[in-house]
């Protein structure tokens, strides 16, 4: 192993140098002319991957310059230590996408996907290359902890990739279920944010032995989204935030206003960027799908795609809008978080996996989310050094801001992941018996807990196949 | 003019897929078409009156009524050509039925 990482760092080394959007602007086109893409296509694509690269840096340090001296402020007025800038998914995703590392893990992941459907262990075909990225930064933060022990990273990529595999073949019948979707329809996802399901699950079997009262509760998604409204919007949001940071920073009304605008032109822009990057990947994530259904002919599969097409479904929005002001509390009051919610307060990498353990019962959902939100809240905090590590290698950092500034994304997908990666990193960076105990029990306890929860939604999945034999007779 | 909606989850990925996908394959065909690509939750009435087409990923369940053609667009997320073609023969169906410029 650390051969392959000696050469590949002689021959990185010199393309390192130019910066990260050079270095992913030429790594990118290459790679995607080697999958058969047409140049000027996969030109296009490397340009863009550049340019977001470059433009979501100049995001950053508009956002981190005007907020972390209000957010210094806010903790000396308020005694509430929350420091950390949080960004959201669209800059942390482009920041991985700009480490060489998460294009190796794409490999690792394709060739898996592969070996996987060619022995009949998964029935799913991941096209969503570009959320890659989830799994992806795991790997970056066992690189981070444990001094770039490579193996470690891939390993555990590995077993993630395989478990997101298998949870994208349990939920198909849900999702079919959730959207009226025939059979045929091969619609699936292996996104990260569906492996919160299992704790979820263990909720959700509370509820049902419990609370199952409370359901007759449930009220319409649709209307509720509707009568929020624009209020609900990035920009609306934004400028509450920088209006409440401001106001208990206690900061002058000229920049109270400041900070509103700047948060609110900062969530918009950030996923305004996010989509040139997602354009950028496309030429590559076209040419590996034409590489495997090419070889794959014959082999009937699903298809993994990111995860907003059960979007359509009001309950994710509703849900995530009443979460918004809970996820402030919440902050401001949890011991050990350090992240005010700011780009990741609409909170899409928590939701979709509540509807589909729950199969849109709003008031679960709903109260499960809020007893989530610790576990995301302490996540993000836990991946910031990480994140502003990598953010300053790839030079998206704004070099002005003080040196203790850091930033994270609030509502980050897969948090248990996230912890996981940290202790099998730290295990990595430092063995020890005690550190390798702590990372054995972690793993296993984070297994046996996937294992029961597979097992609930092949009861799940049976019962759907025994309704729709009698839907036939 | 014929004017698209597509819509996903941030408004980013999967709409801009499907946005990109029509555009170019209508140009093909010979339509001049615009597709935007929205976030769904916020879409309203008002935003959905001022579009010909709207094609979500999946039904969308929204609080008032749909009132232009739908058209689902989700199999072209499958990057395999054979199956977006039928979304494609909808669109264009559509555009004829109805005699969009």
């Amino acid at each position: 192993m650390s051969e392959i990482v000696n050469l590949a760092n002689d021959i990185f080394q010199p393309l390192i140098k130019l910066g990260a959007p050079a270095m992913m602007f030429i790594v990118l086109t290459l790679l995607a002319i080697a999958m058969r893409v047409k140049v000027s296509k996969a030109i296009e694509g490397g340009l863009k991957l550049a340019i977001a690269l470059t433009a979501i840096g100049q995001i950053i340090n508009l956002l981190t310059s005007n907020f972390s001296v209000a957010l210094q402020a806010f903790v000396k007025s308020t005694g509430i230590h929350l420091s950390i800038t949080d960004l959201g998914w669209a800059p942390v995703a482009t920041i991985t996408w700009g480490s060489m590392y998460t294009l190796f893990f794409l490999l690792i992941l394709v060739i898996l996907n592969v070996i996987m459907l060619a022995i009949n262990k998964t029935d799913t075909l991941d096209v969503d290359i570009f959320d890659v990225w989830h799994p992806a930064f795991c790997g970056i933060l066992i690189l981070y902890y444990s001094h770039n022990n490579l193996l470690l990273a891939t390993c555990f990529v590995i077993i993630l990739g395989t478990l997101k595999l298998m949870n994208s073949d349990l939920m198909k019948p849900t999702f079919n279920d959730l959207l009226d979707m025939p059979d045929s329809n091969p619609t699936t996802t292996t996104h990260l944010n569906y492996m919160m399901n299992p704790i979820i699950m263990v909720f959700d079997r509370i509820f049902d032995k419990c609370f199952s009262f409370l359901d007759k509760y449930d009220f319409d998604a649709a209307t509720l989204n509707n009568r929020i409204g624009f209020w609900g919007s990035k920009f609306a949001i934004g400028a509450y935030l920088g209006v409440f940071i401001g106001v208990l920073g206690r900061q002058t009304v000229v920049q109270i206003f400041t900070l509103a605008f700047i948060g609110a032109t900062c969530l918009e822009l950030f996923s305004f960027i996010g989509s040139w990057f997602i354009s950028a990947v496309e030429p590559l994530s076209q040419g590996i799908t034409n590489f495997l259904s090419k070889r794959l002919k014959g082999r009937k599969f699903n298809i993994g795609i990111d995860w907003p097409f059960i979007a359509g479904r009001a309950e994710i929005w509703a849900v995530a809008n009443i979460m918004a002001p809970v996820l402030i509390v919440v902050a401001l009051i949890l011991p050990g978080n350090g992240i005010l919610p700011l780009g990741g307060i609409i909170a899409m990498g928590i939701t979709p996996a509540l509807l589909v353990v729950t199969r849109g019962k709003m008031i679960r959902m709903i109260i499960i989310g809020v007893f989530e939100i610790p576990i995301f809240l302490w996540a993000g905090t836990a991946i910031a050094p990480c994140v502003t590590a990598l953010a300053k290698t790839i030079g998206a950092f704004p070099k002005g801001v003080a040196t203790g500034t850091l930033i994270s994304h609030s509502t980050c997908e897969g948090p248990v992941e996230k912890y996981l990666s940290i202790l099998i990193g730290k295990f990595g960076g430092n063995p020890s018996l005690q550190s390798g105990a702590i990372v054995v029990l972690a793993l296993v306890a984070y297994l046996l807990l996937f294992f029961w929860y597979a097992k609930q939604m092949q009861k799940r999945n049976a019962e759907y196949a025994r309704v729709a034999k009698l839907a036939d007779k | 003019m014929i004017k698209i909606l597509a819509a996903c989850g941030a408004g980013v990925n999967s709409s801009h897929q499907i946005k990109d996908a029509i555009e170019t394959e209508m140009k093909k065909r010979g339509y001049t078409v615009k597709a935007d690509a929205v976030m769904i939750k916020d879409i309203n009435e008002d935003m959905v009156g001022q579009y010909d087409i709207f094609t979500p990923i999946s039904k969308p369940k929204l609080s008032f009524e749909v009132k232009i053609p739908i058209v689902e667009a989700g199999p072209i997320l499958y990057r395999i050509p054979s199956m977006a073609e039928p979304v494609y023969d909808e669109v264009e169906k559509v555009i004829k039925k109805f005699s969009l410029k």
